[in-house]
């Protein structure tokens, strides 16, 4: 437990404190209005009194933007993690538990979905359906599926050749019960630390997507439709792309500093 | 009188805020074997760091004291030196021997490069002199084939053969001091005895010192001139060996030498019966069998195989013969030892009894039962009737479950009422607190954690209970009470017990019959007086002979042998192995032909 | 024999999977390809007609047989955007993006090894927290947003290299690797980052095992431990890691390409992707995902090589 509180551990876990946060409550504090609000004569200008992190292309103040953005781009990020950890988890169990052709035939197949890039997979999928919200947080989802499935499955599999699983099954427990009792318990750690991780990911993602046009479009405000906006601006304005390039790295930097430190505390052998 | 080759006076080693090792003060003289010996914790690895300022490496310090090592130029005091000339003492003038061969080699390079970058940096040679200077310490080391054995691999190589590579490395420079820590612990008991001669046997044509550490008291009393008595960091005893087991002072070392079986001692008794330990003032009970024998297992015939899977079908190419053609029968309250060396099949035997894995062919009978013919279904149920103590204390409990839970687990299983009561019940005859039964594993000792296995074992009241090397994994004295624990509830509840073993001493203590296994099968099997005092296959015999005894005054030091290496129990598919056919030498005491 | 023999075969059966996965992503869109050479607001008869002509009416399993017979037979359709042959066409673009996924592999793992190496040997101390925080740091960042960075900084502000454009090595070696060398960076600052972490654990374990230990009792001085004797451990896994990095690289190379205006593989799919051009997106996405997949092929045979453990199973 100590090893939460070094200093990686206190300054990721703030920013992740941090990001939750606004994400959580800046909606319910700032009116959507302070984001979209428009005045050109201010437009791009650099951080001034009234505009602490400037203004973007439509005069409307960055700042604003950022923090209420920063709900669009969680929300999309974790919706895609809980997916794909909806998929990822019973088929990872079934698959590392009962080995078998079971495990043969799913292993193959998300061996050969990895071969796909994630990102590729994900713009594929988000252009195909059609870029919006709802589509990059199912393109995101189903893109991360086959990674979170094979650690799961490696995990599950490890713990099914753990002595205490073959004492379990000498006194009598049965298969559901194992699982239930003996293996969720164990891969849970490194799959919360394996989560973690996961949700920077999605969220570099979805900022990525975003960037290329093919993720959120407006006016959902995302980080990643911001940056995108910014790019003719870069030259003259290039907070426009320093901000919510800035909040991403932060957001994805106290993520990782986070997940690291779980590591240590929930998975040592890992590290 | 010579002078010592080292005095150690004071040494005084820390690890951040732990001292791990304190006041400690000792000597060795040329030509001398010093044993220092303790259980886990004691500081005795440490010490042997120290003396190679390795410790630095693993985070220690030296706090204090001074390791003064008598060489040409005059005396050094290694905690002072600096690293250049700890280098050039390093696999020089001292070396070290470490107790996983499998892990002592670096497993990218051939074992020419090994051995001769240690001669390169100290004795300058090069080339043809360095290889031909390898040759010879292998051929020192009698290693077979030791040209062949220079091209090699370390993972081609057996784990005896990785020591003696590893020993030839520390004596390529004819050091005054060999410094070996547990060198022989991974190893099997055969393979121990050959090193411990070839240690000896160095020792006495070099006239260089040895400091021997070590747990297990048998092998002290074998090659020991010296003892050094090590507990919780500190020294708590030294002396001649035949005065420490003769005369011991010290109440720790009257407890360790207490707790250790001794091969032999049950010379002359009729039943298995607890050890003595210090502190106990009643007499050991001796478990007695039955008057009519009743058999509760019966075993004939078993065959079990698993698939080696190769090529990238991963098709089924060949066989490991685990268990082939072992037939036996154990009575009703009595222990049946299934003892033999590592890749013999004992575990695999009890696995399949189970039917943790599956036996290719044979029967099993529990108490008249078919246990290979039940289904899926009644097999779960038959889990009620035998248990399974595993060896690994760590692993073979939940890291996430309470303890109480995990006793009470094989109750649940089966819907028994009044788990909760019964389960407290057990904790007070496996002697914990019942405060434990909320904590979780990790906050238990190795020992503490087997009682726990063995309550949950004892929860469904079985009709056996195999022991699959349970003690094994344990220090010495925690392991004479579990044993204790084990034999007191074999005699109060009549539990029966497939005990699994390698270790011959532990074996001849608890068990009222024996069978001694090799490559998969039986080669003899009787009653433990029989196959102890008149071994007759030539297996078992080599295994006696290989065994250290804990007696100073019966030194069996062997001179080298080479006991063949183990074949390989793997065969193709179409291989048919014959049957195991056996003669009988006396009432109950069966050989393999 | 039979080892490559099978090997081939199992090759062979994961492309095969590759195409049929590429082409059931590909055509669960809702509009077609009718639609997309004609414009959605065109005639519907005209439509239909074009949608008979293509084939469009037959049920995918034969769209997908005369898919992978063109593939096959050399023939890879043409694309809708380019109104170019597909073949030509990607085979064009990939020697862009070879380019810079070997040179920011190539920066990467100069950079990381040492780096890593150095931080395991200092572990715990002010050496291994700045490599591991610079690293960490370094895997947060998105790759765009270096991209970003590097713009600025070295082809607007310093005008070192230029922002953007693709050349041919053939053509003018020194200007393809300037026009290359900051996509490549933008590519293999995050890389690094990784790779580094990944050398630093593997060292670490390799540090603590027990040969090491024996290594130093021999008197070998800590540099020929370290570098030599533990790094040669060490390689087999960093070298895979990185290989299997591939696959992300050429994922990321997408969203770099199409900042940098690279002319490579990845903005031909993003141009691709944007224009809903089917015959294009089913190509390229086939492609990258094959060379991802040879990738990891050639990295598992490599590590038979490096390792004697399995040289000789």
């Amino acid at each position: 437990m100590a090893k939460l509180f070094t200093l990686k551990g206190i300054v990721g876990g703030s920013i992740v404190l941090l990001v939750l946060a606004i994400a959580l409550f800046a909606p319910l504090v700032i009116p959507e209005s302070y984001a979209t609000q428009m005045d050109m004569r201010a437009r791009l200008s650099g951080p001034t009194a009234t505009h602490i992190f400037g203004t973007d292309q439509l005069g409307r103040d960055l700042f604003y933007r950022v923090t209420l953005g920063a709900q669009t781009s969680i929300m999309i990020a974790g919706t895609a993690v809980l997916i794909s950890l909806v998929i990822g988890l019973p088929l990872g169990v079934i698959s590392g538990y009962f080995g078998g052709w079971i495990d043969n035939v799913l292993m193959r197949l998300v061996d050969t979905l990895l071969a796909f890039p994630a990102l590729l997979l994900a713009l594929t999928i988000s252009a195909v359906l059609g870029p919006n919200l709802t589509n990059t947080i199912i393109a995101i989802g189903i893109a991360f599926t086959p990674f979170l499935a094979r650690i799961i499955r490696g995990e599950a599999l490890r713990v099914a050749q753990m002595p205490y699983v073959e004492a379990a099954r000498a006194a009598g427990t049965n298969d559901a019960a194992m699982i239930l009792r003996h293996i969720l318990p164990n891969i849970m750690p490194p799959i919360i630390v394996q989560a973690t991780i996961s949700l920077a990911f999605a969220i570099l993602a979805e900022a990525g997507l975003s960037f290329l046009g093919l993720g959120t479009q407006p006016p959902d405000a995302s980080w990643g439709l911001m940056i995108q906006a910014s790019r003719d601006y870069l030259d003259i304005a290039p907070w426009t792309a320093l901000v919510p390039g800035g909040a991403v790295a932060i957001t994805v930097l106290g993520l990782n500093m986070f997940g690291d430190v779980l590591r240590d505390v929930l998975d040592p052998r890992a590290s | 009188m010579t002078d010592p080759i080292v005095i150690i006076d004071q040494l005084r080693v820390g690890f951040g805020d732990t001292i791990a090792v304190k006041d400690v003060s000792f000597s060795i003289n040329p030509g001398e074997t010093v044993c220092v010996v303790g259980e886990s914790g004691s500081g005795k690895s440490v010490t042997s760091l120290s003396i190679m300022r390795l410790v630095e490496f693993g985070g220690g310090a030296i706090l204090n004291g001074r390791l003064l090592l008598n060489r040409e130029g005059g005396v050094l005091d290694l905690a002072q030196a600096d690293t250049p000339t700890m280098r050039s003492i390093r696999g020089n003038e001292i070396g070290m021997i470490f107790q996983e061969p499998m892990t002592s080699l670096n497993p990218v390079f051939t074992i020419e490069r090994q051995m001769t970058d240690g001669l390169r940096l100290h004795l300058g040679l090069t080339g043809a002199a360095a290889r031909a200077r390898a040759l010879e310490l292998l051929r020192d080391v009698r290693i077979p084939e030791p040209e062949q054995r220079l091209k090699q691999y370390p993972h081609e190589l057996s784990g005896g053969m990785r020591q003696r590579v590893v020993i030839a490395i520390a004596m390529a420079c004819r050091p005054s001091l060999l410094i070996a820590d547990e060198p022989t612990t991974a190893l099997d008991v055969t393979i121990q005895a050959e090193i411990l001669a070839l240690i000896n046997r160095l020792k006495q044509e070099t006239g260089m010192a040895v400091m021997f550490i070590t747990h297990d008291m048998a092998v002290v009393a074998q090659i020991a001139d010296r003892v050094v008595v090590m507990y919780r960091g500190e020294v708590v005893e030294t002396g001649a060996v035949t005065d420490i087991f003769a005369n011991p002072q010290h109440e720790y070392t009257r407890a360790l030498l207490a707790a250790v079986p001794r091969l032999g001692e049950m010379h002359g008794k009729a039943a298995p019966e607890p050890m003595r330990l210090v502190g106990q003032n009643h007499a050991p009970k001796p478990i007695l069998a039955r008057e009519t024998p009743t058999p509760l297992l019966e075993v004939a015939h078993l065959t079990t195989r698993f698939p080696v899977r190769g090529g990238p079908l991963r098709r089924h190419i060949a066989n490991v013969h685990a268990v082939e053609d072992v037939s036996f029968t154990l009575n009703k309250g009595e222990t049946l030892s299934l003892v033999g060396e590592s890749g013999c099949g004992k575990s695999s035997c009890g696995r399949s009894i189970l039917r943790l894995v599956n036996p290719a062919s044979g029967s099993i009978k529990l108490d008249g039962v078919d246990v290979l013919a039940q289904s899926k279904s009644a097999l779960r149920q038959m889990r009620r009737d035998m248990q399974m103590i595993f060896q690994d204390p760590f692993a073979s409990l939940n890291p996430y479950m309470r303890l109480e839970a995990q006793v009470t687990e094989p109750m649940r299983n089966f819907g028994m009422a009044d788990a909760s009561d019964r389960a407290a019940m057990l904790f007070d005859r496996v002697e914990l607190p019942r405060s434990y039964m909320r904590r979780f594993p990790h906050e238990l000792s190795g020992g503490q954690r087997q009682r726990i296995a063995i309550a949950r074992a004892l929860s469904v009241s079985p009709k056996l209970i195999i022991a699959d090397e349970a003690v094994s994994a344990l220090d010495v004295s925690v392991q004479a009470q579990v044993l204790n624990l084990m034999m007191e509830l074999q005699a109060d509840l009549n539990l029966s017990f497939l005990f699994i073993s390698h270790d011959m001493a532990v074996v001849e203590r608890v068990s009222h019959h024996v069978a001694v296994m090799y490559l998969g099968r039986i080669v003899e099997i009787g009653p433990r007086a029989a196959i102890f005092d008149t071994p007759q296959h030539a297996y078992t015999k080599a295994l006696l002979k290989a065994v250290p005894i804990a007696d100073p005054a019966k030194r069996n030091l062997l001179g080298d042998l080479n006991f063949k290496p183990i074949p390989s129990p793997v065969h193709p598919r179409s291989y048919v192995p014959e049957a195991s056919t056996y003669e009988t030498v006396a009432q109950g005491h069966l050989v393999l032909r | 024999m039979s080892y490559i023999l099978n090997r081939l075969l199992s090759v062979a059966l994961t492309l095969a999977l590759i195409s049929m996965i590429t082409f059931v992503v590909t055509n669960i869109l809702p509009g077609d390809v009718a639609m997309v050479i004609m414009g959605t607001q065109s005639n519907p008869e005209a439509l239909a007609g074009l949608r008979e002509n293509l084939g469009l009416n037959d049920p995918l399993i034969m769209q997908y047989g005369r898919w992978v017979g063109g593939m096959l037979t050399g023939d890879w359709g043409k694309s809708l955007v380019f109104k170019e042959a597909i073949g030509p066409l990607i085979a064009q673009k990939f020697v862009a993006s070879g380019l810079i996924v070997v040179m920011s592999m190539t920066i990467a793992l100069v950079c990381a090894i040492p780096l890593g190496v150095w931080a395991a040997v200092h572990q715990n101390k002010w050496q291994d927290n700045a490599a591991s925080t610079t690293s960490l740091l370094g895997v947060s960042l998105p790759d765009f947003f270096w991209g970003i960075m590097l713009i600025l900084l070295f082809a607007r502000y310093l005008e070192w290299f230029p922002s953007s454009g693709f050349v041919h090595p053939a053509d003018d070696f020194l200007g393809a690797v300037r026009h290359a060398f900051l996509p490549s960076l933008a590519l293999g600052l995050g890389l690094m980052a990784h790779l580094t972490r990944m050398t630093r654990s593997t060292m670490t374990g390799i540090l603590n095992q027990e040969f090491v230990r024996v290594a130093r009792a021999k008197g070998l001085s800590e540099r020929t431990v370290v570098w030599r004797y533990s790094l040669a451990n060490a390689i087999g896994p960093v070298i895979t890691v990185a290989g299997l990095q591939v696959g992300y690289l050429f994922g990321s190379i997408i969203v770099v390409e199409s900042l940098f205006n690279f002319t490579g593989m990845g903005w031909l799919t993003y141009q691709a992707l944007l224009n809903r051009d089917i015959p294009l997106i089913q190509s390229t996405v086939f492609v990258i995902a094959a060379v991802v997949m040879l990738t990891n092929l050639l990295v598992d045979l490599l590590y038979v090589v490096i390792d004697p453990r399995i040289r000789l199973n």
